[in-house]
């Protein structure tokens, strides 16, 4: 699968403790990060940023860079 | 006695760390959340304490086990601070760090995994780390042993070391916000300085437990200040003055290293391991290798040879010295029969259990356990868990009361009681030697399959449970699921035995205690009638308890009053079923019981008393455990009556269907 680059673009639709978690792990709006792996089903996607690998569930992944 | 507490992100090599410093062990995994209550040692040579607390992503807890530490330093003043890092996710970790740094303790800050950071081709100048940080720094590959005794040199002299200083430039707005708020609380309620400050700050990022601290003290000058701070998004203006201060820091003391850029491991793994269409089916092999080595490939040999051991040489040996000191029959009978029969039959299946939690070990290790959680996720989402609760689980099977502790980094209060009700259903170690008796009986030939069909079984039941209990509490689709996928490890034996080891002397210490009294309980009952002393166990008491519940148990095919009194036995501890077998036959040799029990039983009875034995109440651990993480006794008692229910209900189900087919 070809990876794929992505800017975070909004926190917003996230419930409160997703994006404290996100937060935490350094990642921000305007982040830039990569696809790694996507499972299908919109099972859950694979994000790497800064050599760091995060699991997110898809609905979360679609939220952050849904503007793309 | 000075303390030195250890805080870091999880998965930064913390508990290793805190294992080569001191001389007590505690328990280490490669995934989030190993470390669920804090732990203690001493700094070897000298009478320091350290601390191992939970990692932690902030000090704002979002789930229990990070809760203790917000709690440990707003109770606690450690004489110093260890603040353990992931040398490749600095600007991650040095959130938590600018924290931890304006709360004024001494700081000694850890780049761990230094040997990562140089695999990736670069590094850092420690100098200029200190100096923008203001505290020491150094470096270490804690697995590798390196860098331990620097580490153990700063903490000697802890006293040497300046309180933290780190004033970060916040927005003039902040600043004085910060200044008014803490000269108020320095001057109303006598807090010092530094921690007024630190309160401040804290209050303004919506730290949840300071909220509470707040409101508790009726800390006024934060409070009413309280929506002002909102208003103007302190918090965020916070977050991004560290966030900025951290990559300018980062960036002036990086260092390139030439010619190590080399292809990674995890990469290369993750390929395979996490693919979308292979991940599955490889988290099945590899859990059927596990059980494979366990059952059949190694554990069961070794199972074997001890027994032979015990049942052999060691009961012959005890009965022939009794004998000839002439002890009276009574007390030969509770030596020999009794004691070690029960607890040697026990005892036999260390080397089952063993190779289980070392393979157990061995996945937590290496990070696959993170992988695990995420190729699960999809599933477990589907009955209202994600697949964090998923570790836990699979903890369950090495002891449901660990499993129950590790569902403290499950995020949502829902889905931790959740996992929290299903675990008893996964089939903890303790069951295994009464699997492995009855397989032997009376499956020889398909032995971990059964074994597996069993587990198997119990995970089915959990998901059905949970799946329930998700329409039962409404769950809503808002679960938190953020899983750090850390870098592999080559697993190192020293870890995978202290990890093993760690898991397994729960079970060499009840053998010691629980089980022994449960044995000798069930000798006194087997051996003692209305007639007194009785050499026929057909006379006792055990066996007319066990024949006023035939009644109850023949719709499930039980018609035993051995297999039916070995049940109750079982409350105590699961493991008592096999030694209770063992002494109500009479009998140290499991070879002698095997070939009893598969006289009067037939494979379909066996295989619905193991399902009832897998499903029915827990283990009194198990029950205190539950009540002490839901805070309640009535959570404790359900899970008694609806277990019992729920076996009750397969089994019958099991034997009534079973035996149209074989009847």
């Amino acid at each position: 699968m070809a990876q794929q680059n992505y800017i975070l673009h909004s926190f917003d639709c996230l419930n409160g403790a997703t994006a404290a978690r996100l937060h935490d792990m350094g990642l921000c709006e305007g982040c830039p990060i990569k696809v790694v792996q996507k499972y299908p089903f919109h099972g859950p996607v694979i994000i790497e940023n800064d050599h760091q690998r995060i699991g997110l569930r898809y609905a979360v992944f679609t939220s952050l860079t849904e503007a793309e | 006695m000075a303390t030195v507490a250890l805080i870091g992100n999880p998965n930064t090599g913390k508990t290793t760390l805190f294992n080569s410093l001191t001389d007590k062990y505690a328990y280490v995994g490669n995934w989030t959340g190993v470390t669920v209550e804090k732990k203690q040692g001493t700094l070897k040579g000298t009478d320091i304490v350290i601390i191992d607390l939970p990692g932690v992503y902030s000090l704002d807890p979002l789930t229990k086990d990070e809760a203790v530490v917000t709690n440990y330093l707003m109770h606690n003043h450690p004489d110093m601070i260890l603040n353990v890092t992931n040398a490749s996710q600095l600007k991650r970790n040095l959130l938590l760090t600018i924290e931890v740094l304006e709360l004024g303790y001494p700081v000694v800050l850890v780049l761990n995994m230094i040997d990562d950071l140089r695999r990736a081709g670069y590094e850092y100048d420690l100098d200029i780390l200190e100096k923008t940080l203001g505290c020491k720094v150094t470096a270490t590959n804690a697995r590798g042993h390196q860098g331990i005794n620097k580490v153990r040199e700063e903490t000697i002299r802890y006293e040497a070391l300046h309180p933290a200083q780190l004033n970060l430039e916040y927005p003039p707005m902040i600043q004085q916000a910060i200044r008014q708020a803490s000269t108020a609380l320095v001057n109303d309620f006598s807090f010092s300085p530094q921690v007024a400050r630190w309160l401040a700050i804290q209050f303004m990022s919506k730290n949840k437990v300071i909220h509470k601290f707040a409101q508790e003290k009726k800390l006024a000058p934060l409070l009413n200040q309280q929506k002002y701070y909102e208003a103007q998004k302190f918090a965020d203006k916070i977050f991004e003055v560290r966030l900025q201060f951290i990559e300018e820091t980062l960036k002036s003391a990086r260092q390139p290293l030439s010619g190590s850029n080399q292809v990674e491991l995890t990469s290369r793994i993750d390929k395979v391991v996490t693919n979308p269409i292979l991940g599955l089916p490889i988290f099945v092999l590899i859990f059927f290798i596990m059980f494979k080595l366990s059952f059949d490939w190694v554990g069961t040999p070794l199972s074997d040879m001890l027994d032979h051991f015990i049942s052999g040489p060691v009961s012959s040996t005890v009965d022939n010295f009794l004998t000839n000191l002439g002890a009276i029959p009574a007390l030969r009978s509770l030596i020999v029969n009794g004691i070690i029969a029960g607890v040697g039959g026990v005892l036999a299946f260390i080397p089952q259990i063993f190779m289980l939690f070392a393979c157990i070990s061995l996945l937590e290790d290496s990070g696959y356990m993170a992988r695990a959680a995420l190729v699960t996720d999809r599933i477990m989402q589907m009955i209202g868990l994600n697949g964090k609760s998923f570790i836990p689980l699979i903890i369950g099977f090495g002891c449901n009361v660990t499993g129950i502790m590790a569902a403290r980094t499950v995020e949502q209060p829902k889905e931790r009681l959740i996992t929290t009700l299903i675990m008893p259903f996964m089939s903890c170690s303790a069951r295994l030697p009464i699997y492995s008796l009855f397989v032997a009986a009376f499956f020889p030939r398909h032995q971990a399959l059964i074994v597996l069909s069993i587990y198997f079984l119990g995970i089915v039941v959990a998901l059905g449970m949970a799946k329930f209990y998700q329409i039962l509490f409404k769950v809503k689709e808002s679960s938190v699921f953020v899983v750090e996928l850390p870098h592999y490890h080559l697993p190192r034996l020293d870890i995978i035995w202290h990890g093993t080891w760690d898991k397994g002397k729960g079970f060499i210490k009840k053998a010691g205690t629980i089980i022994f009294a449960g044995t000798v309980l069930i000798w006194v009952l087997s051996s003692f009638g209305t007639s007194g002393f009785v050499t026929n166990s057909a006379n006792s008491f055990a066996a007319d308890l066990g024949r006023i519940l035939v009644p109850v148990f023949k719709p499930i095919g039980l018609v035993q009053w051995q297999a039916i009194s070995a049940l109750f036995t079982g409350i105590l501890a699961k493991e008592v079923i096999t030694s209770s077998m063992m002494v109500m036959f009479h009998t140290s040799s499991k070879a002698f019981l095997i070939a009893s029990l598969s006289q009067f039983m037939t494979p379909l009875t066996a295989y619905a008393l193991l399902i009832f034995i897998l499903l029915y109440a827990p283990c009194f651990a198990t029950l205190a455990t539950i009540k002490q993480e839901t805070g309640s006794t009535k959570w404790m008692l359900y899970s008694v009556a609806s277990s019992l229910v729920i076996a009750y209900a397969i089994a019958f189900i099991f034997f009534q269907v079973g035996q149209l087919f074989f009847g």
